[in-house]
């Protein structure tokens, strides 16, 4: 049988057409205003839970359980600030649609790198209250504070080992570096990220390899740099501990969040323009099923780094598993293992809920609880107070409270990062594709 | 079973999904069911056109992944504890963090399988005759760059000419009668 003639038009003429205005719709305001506020109410009950804990008997730890609680905030802003920077690397070096809608928001996000800076000043300059190197900084400090039963025996030897990276000098130059590294990068993927809105379409060829080029290394940078931070922040909290997947850790957990927090992000914004022209079940899709992986990477070297610890069974090893198992711990970690795998894992698998934006950002932010618990489940079994002994006292809500509130001024600065920017980068090749109907790609 | 001669069906071939879709989705409205799409790659949103309904695939994957890990676990509980209880290191025989491994491979190797010939076994591949390889047309563009929509001879609403002047309104770029 012949062809007919084709006289009908195709394609193209059912795109949908991109909004004038790609500015941030003004609910954005709002959440910024419910985020300073809910930031000042829990900084108030941060400063009462921490007087209170000053006079409880008889630990008197109401402003260290402030200081641990800090570290917390800050190890959660900080994963917001630089994994979504380093979420925006790996996006520009693998393309994707999916990445037109968490390009601006992982933009805002590593631009509140200053707000992590001011947080981490403040650790800083409290040092003393939580790691033991910076108390003990000279062999002849440790030899006293061993001989007058400060510390044991593991922690004299690991302090004077460790001295020449665990010191206050090189904890500050190295942090200082770290940030300045970020910040750069941070720096010249957003200014390039504008001005290549503000050109041409002839150009984009240019602007993706050069994105690429500066990302690809930037990755590799930001692999390592992370480590260097994990070790001197959190790792080094506990002197006599070290696992070498640690720096990896955070670096999944990163991803994690981030995508956790980008996916929130995208499909609060698509209740009304631009994203709700932009956002279509495909990409949605795509960004529940990387949560996934980054679901499964997780519990991949979490689990990896316990059962080669627990075959070891070695004495300067075991002991901080120990020390986070024993006491009422156990509970801790078994809610981690819920929250963090169990509960992602088992609804992440159905492709109906991948696609319902209720439940995904419901999903997403179970994930972001389970960030803080997992971190909190690092921290505080560090100090001798705590370690096997999880009891309760009015300063271990400082968990909650500290990083409430320094997350809800995160938020707060992530808002008007957000505004700052229209919400689409209209001079990339996706964006034609992201306005076709669903099914016209392969 | 009815007879296997005859016309299988009436098929149209069009050069884009969208035109497919369209297509479809009006013919399912109009209440046509015995009816299938075939294109060169996954289009989602033709199989929800032309009614796609929930099949056990996602069942039997799980119910393979769940039993070959609990088998994994099973047997290495059983040689641990049972039949060849060894002191490794002073550990208690059962040490299951030792067995999460094995059991996590199984579990994804059987969900694996179960997936792959579950959708063997319930879609009735392979098949090693298809009426639809008669036309030259479908031959040539179905794993290339062509979009087809079948109206199968055995819906109800099927007659020959009526049916063809259905099609011709999508605008395909042919109408092709399928024999058996």
């Amino acid at each position: 049988m012949a062809h007919e003639p084709n006289q009908h038009a195709h394609g193209a003429s059912h795109a949908r057409a991109l909004p004038a205005d790609l500015g941030t719709p003004p609910f954005v305001g709002t959440w910024k205003n419910r985020a300073l506020t809910t930031g000042a109410i829990f900084s108030v009950i941060a400063v009462i839970l921490a007087v209170l804990g000053q006079s409880q008997d008889p630990e008197h730890l109401g402003w260290d359980h402030l200081l641990r609680g800090w570290t917390l905030g800050l190890v959660v802003t900080w994963g917001f600030a630089v994994g979504g920077l380093a979420l925006l690397m790996v996006q520009y070096c693998s393309g994707g649609k999916w990445g037109l809608l968490l390009r601006r928001p992982l933009e805002a996000m590593s631009r509140t790198l200053p707000l992590v800076f001011v947080y981490w000043a403040v650790v800083a300059i409290f040092m003393k209250r939580l790691y033991l190197w910076s108390r003990f900084t000279s062999a002849s400090d440790t030899a006293a504070a061993l001989k007058s039963g400060i510390l044991n025996e593991i922690q004299a030897h690991c302090l004077d080992f460790k001295r020449p990276m665990l010191n206050p000098n090189a904890f500050v130059w190295v942090s200082l570096l770290c940030f300045a590294i970020w910040g750069f990068y941070a720096w010249r993927l957003n200014s390039l990220g504008l001005k290549r809105d503000s050109v041409g379409p002839e150009t984009t060829p240019y602007w993706i390899k050069k994105l690429e080029n500066i990302s690809g290394p930037g990755i590799v940078v930001y692999a390592i740099t992370m480590t260097a931070a994990s070790i001197c922040w959190m790792m080094s909290m506990d002197v006599t501990w070290f696992s070498t997947v640690y720096g990896l850790l955070f670096l999944v957990e990163q991803g994690f969040q981030v995508l956790a927090l980008g996916i929130i992000v995208s499909l609060l914004l698509s209740r009304a323009e631009p994203f709700r022209t932009l956002l279509r079940q495909t990409e949605q899709h795509d960004l529940g099923k990387l949560a996934f992986a980054f679901v499964m990477l997780n519990i991949y070297l979490t689990f990896g780094q316990f059962l080669i610890i627990w075959s070891g069974n070695l004495p300067d090893e075991i002991n901080w598993y120990l020390d986070r198992i024993r006491g009422g711990w156990g509970v801790i970690i078994t809610l981690d293992f819920i929250f963090h795998w169990l509960v992602p894992f088992t609804l992440l698998l159905s492709r109906d809920l991948k696609r319902n934006k209720k439940r995904l950002i419901l999903v997403c932010g179970i994930m972001i609880f389970a960030v803080a618990l997992n971190q909190f489940w690092l921290i505080e079994p560090n100090f001798k107070d705590a370690a096997r002994n999880l009891h309760f006292s009015w300063g271990i809500l400082e968990y909650i409270a500290v990083p409430v509130a320094m997350t809800a001024f995160w938020i707060a600065y992530f808002c008007t990062r957000l505004t700052a920017r229209p919400l689409v980068q209209t001079n990339d090749p996706h964006l034609a594709e992201i306005l076709e109907p669903e099914h016209a790609q392969a | 079973m009815p007879a296997r001669e005859g016309t299988y069906g009436l098929l149209a071939e069009f050069d884009t999904p969208g035109d497919l879709v369209r297509a479809a989705r009006q013919a399912h409205q109009d209440g046509w069911r015995r009816m299938d799409c075939y294109t060169p790659y996954p289009v989602e949103e033709a199989a929800e056109a032309i009614g796609f309904h929930r099949n056990k695939v996602p069942l039997l994957t799980l119910i393979g992944g769940l039993l070959g890990g609990a088998a994994m676990f099973a047997l290495q509980t059983w040689i641990s504890v049972l039949a060849y209880p060894i002191n490794v290191a002073g550990r208690p025989t059962y040490s299951w963090p030792a067995f999460i491994v094995p059991a996590y491979e199984w579990t994804i190797l059987w969900a694996g399988l179960s997936a792959a010939f579950g959708m063997l076994a319930l879609n009735g591949l392979p098949a090693l005759y298809h009426p639809l390889f008669n036309a030259p047309n479908f031959r040539d563009g179905a794993t290339t760059d062509k979009f087809f929509l079948c109206l199968e001879a055995l819906d109800p609403k099927f007659d020959l000419a009526e049916a063809k002047a259905y099609l011709q309104q999508f605008h395909p770029n042919s109408v092709v009668e399928v024999e058996y």
